[in-house]
């Protein structure tokens, strides 16, 4: 235990921390923000992995998300069958996608891939919102609720652990991935790519290994994300602001980092459901606000603290020796 | 011949109507566009914020028609310099610090802006659909069996216009020729003299002035709300992708391809599916000739 980095013991407390919440804490609105926050901190780790470690930054990782929400959705609501088998679905669904975006990366790079996401996620909304006769079309698809591990309905206890064992699961990948071959390689592909590839590094290779890994995670988040709300709404689950969110979440925590996903994942998700919850009767509208301070930190962040809170954690700290000697 | 098939009459007119429309719509894609890809040229910066600023010209265009009753062309007056001087004011404050910044710092920069100004705009103005009618917006012209509306004839005028004094601007001005001269060769172009922060600034603001019209100009014709922005911006990336990231002419014929495709789409597969038409469209150049159907071969490997 002392032998590890501050920022991993950093992660051992929150995840612990998350784990006895429910037995201590019984109030169903801190463990919906609590699922909240662990979903969408695993969700932001598996796009750390394309945009963080590999450098392939992502704006439509909706599509993996939505295409996890309607395998599950679909197969509860249309077919009768088990949620899980709609996971595995929604991951076969987006390991063939993510390959395809992951050869898009091979051909395109900085602001071309970025664009040509969107552009796959926006084909994927308007499919989901007008083939009405197979995905109900722009109505959405609600789940239906039947009791048991089997058909996920659960508790709010019990989706806490479901929640953090995806989000061990994620901040698991993002840790091999720092200490294995193929990050190193990745992070050189990073880097410089032609560099890389001059030192032998199979890029293309790898690229399509990052995507397809972050979309297969995203994905099995995409899933359990739309078991736990209930509703799949392809305006929500395919949208643009969703995958800027992936992204906002590991910016401001850290970009790169295992533990900046989850650290910038509390941060937003508490400060949005502490606003939707204080405005919600009032003025709907005013909720957005934390959306306009996290588009300005965003801006902040990547000028003035590129590698986010963990960033600015470890310089504090640098600090603080520097202070003590 | 299959008398069935021949062109008659019926078919003429569709055809015309569907050319017409194409060339008017055309007209204000381009507008959206070039400030776009005039951007992207010179400064080598994607603006993902660019919706947003034509949804504020839009807000504009609705506010000055809702309070005093002014006329959205008459709002252009204003809008062009007071869009000017946003653009100005964004470069100095948010773009001059990441220009020479690494590709993900200016999209995530740009990113960041076009969220804060979608939710400054829900916030401000919540998310209601709000219209422009004037006088103009229902009145309908026909000529020889075609139909189009006042206000999209106007808007294309104006819209064609503006591009075209830009064009001269860039093309005969000393100041569009320093612009061109950054564009090609940023480092020579400072060695012979060139202020390319001053350069910089002008681009933004002009590219800024360009969406901010184009907003004035669509508010009589599409509903405004905060994310009003996002389905003309994702046009404008098909339209500057295809033309070729940069290239002004081809801006123009982009814009073009991308209306004949929509209204094409629209007519035989219904309006529903018109966006997946330009979106398969777009994946495919992205897929096949990346650097635009005019553009130079390998500009997109890059990363430029």
């Amino acid at each position: 235990m002392v032998s590890l980095p501050p920022s991993r013991r950093a992660a051992a407390v929150l995840l612990g921390v998350a784990a006895l919440a429910p037995l201590i804490v019984r109030d169903s609105f801190v463990l919906d923000s609590l699922i909240l926050i662990l979903m969408w901190g695993a969700l932001s780790a598996a796009w750390n992995v394309a945009g963080g470690y590999a450098g392939q930054v992502s704006l439509g990782h909706a599509a993996f998300f939505g295409i996890g929400a309607y395998s599950a959705a679909l197969m509860t609501a249309r077919f009768q069958q088990s949620p899980w088998l709609g996971l595995v679905l929604g991951v076969v669904l987006s390991l063939a996608a993510g390959g395809a975006i992951g050869y898009l990366s091979n051909r395109l790079r900085g602001p071309y891939f970025a664009l040509s996401t969107i552009a796959f996620s926006q084909v994927l909304l308007i499919g989901a919102s007008r083939w009405r006769g197979f995905t109900a079309g722009s109505e959405g698809i609600p789940v239906p609720f039947r009791p048991g591990v089997w058909t996920l309905g659960l508790g709010h206890v019990a989706w806490v652990y479901v929640a953090l064992v995806l989000a061990v699961l994620c901040y698991a990948v993002e840790i091999w991935l720092e200490g294995s071959r193929i990050g190193y390689q990745l992070a050189g592909i990073r880097e410089d790519e032609d560099a890389a590839e001059a030192l032998g590094i199979a890029s293309r290779r790898l690229k399509v290994f990052a995507v397809t890994l972050s979309a297969a995670l995203t994905s099995v988040g995409g899933t359990l994300w739309a078991q736990y709300v209930g509703f799949v709404d392809p305006f929500y689950v395919f949208s643009i602001d969703l995958s800027i969110r992936f992204a906002l979440n590991t910016i401001i925590g850290g970009l790169g980092t295992a533990l900046g996903p989850f650290l910038g994942s509390i941060l937003i998700t508490s400060l949005e459901t502490y606003l939707r919850a204080t405005f919600s009767g009032f003025k709907t509208g005013f909720a957005g606000i934390y959306l306009v301070i996290y588009g300005t930190a965003l801006i902040l962040v990547v000028r003035f603290a590129p590698e986010g809170l963990i960033g600015l954690a470890g310089r504090f700290g640098a600090w603080r020796a520097r202070a003590d000697a | 011949m299959d008398p069935a098939r021949r062109l008659g009459r019926a078919q003429i007119d569709v055809l015309a109507q569907l050319g017409v429309s194409t060339v008017l719509l055309g007209g204000i894609y381009a507008l959206i566009a070039v400030g776009l890809t005039l951007i992207f040229g010179i400064m080598r910066v994607v603006n993902f914020a660019h919706g947003e600023f034509l949804m504020l010209g839009m807000y504009v265009a609705f506010w000055a028609y809702s309070l005093w009753t002014l006329d959205p062309y008459f709002v252009l007056f204003v809008s062009i310099p007071l869009f000017f001087g946003i653009g100005y004011v964004t470069y100095v404050l948010v773009m001059r610090g990441v220009i020479h910044a690494s590709h993900n710092v200016q999209i995530f920069t740009t990113v960041g802006l076009s969220t804060a100004l979608q939710n400054v705009a829900l916030v401000l103005w919540t998310g209601d659909f709000r219209t422009v009618r004037p006088w103009h917006s229902s009145v309908v012209i026909r000529v020889f069996g075609t139909a189009f509306n006042l206000s999209q004839v106007v808007a294309f005028a104006i819209a064609l216009g503006l591009t075209l004094v830009l064009f001269a601007f860039m093309k005969w001005t000393h100041t569009g020729r320093v612009m061109r001269a950054t564009a090609q060769d940023h480092d020579a172009a400072t060695l012979m003299g060139v202020d390319t922060d001053k350069v910089y600034r002008l681009t933004f603001a002009i590219g800024i002035a360009c969406v901010g019209a184009a907003g004035a100009l669509v508010s009589p014709l599409y509903a405004v709300y905060p994310t009003a922005g996002l389905q003309f911006v994702l046009l404008a990336y098909v339209v500057v992708v295809l033309g070729g990231l940069g290239d002004m002419v081809g801006a123009m014929l982009g814009s073009l391809i991308v209306a004949a495709v929509e209204v094409v789409g629209s007519y035989f597969f219904g309006v529903a599916w018109k966006e997946v038409c330009y979106f398969i469209l777009f994946i495919a150049v992205l897929v096949f000739r990346p650097a635009g159907l005019f553009g130079q071969r390998g500009a997109e490997t890059l990363g430029v």
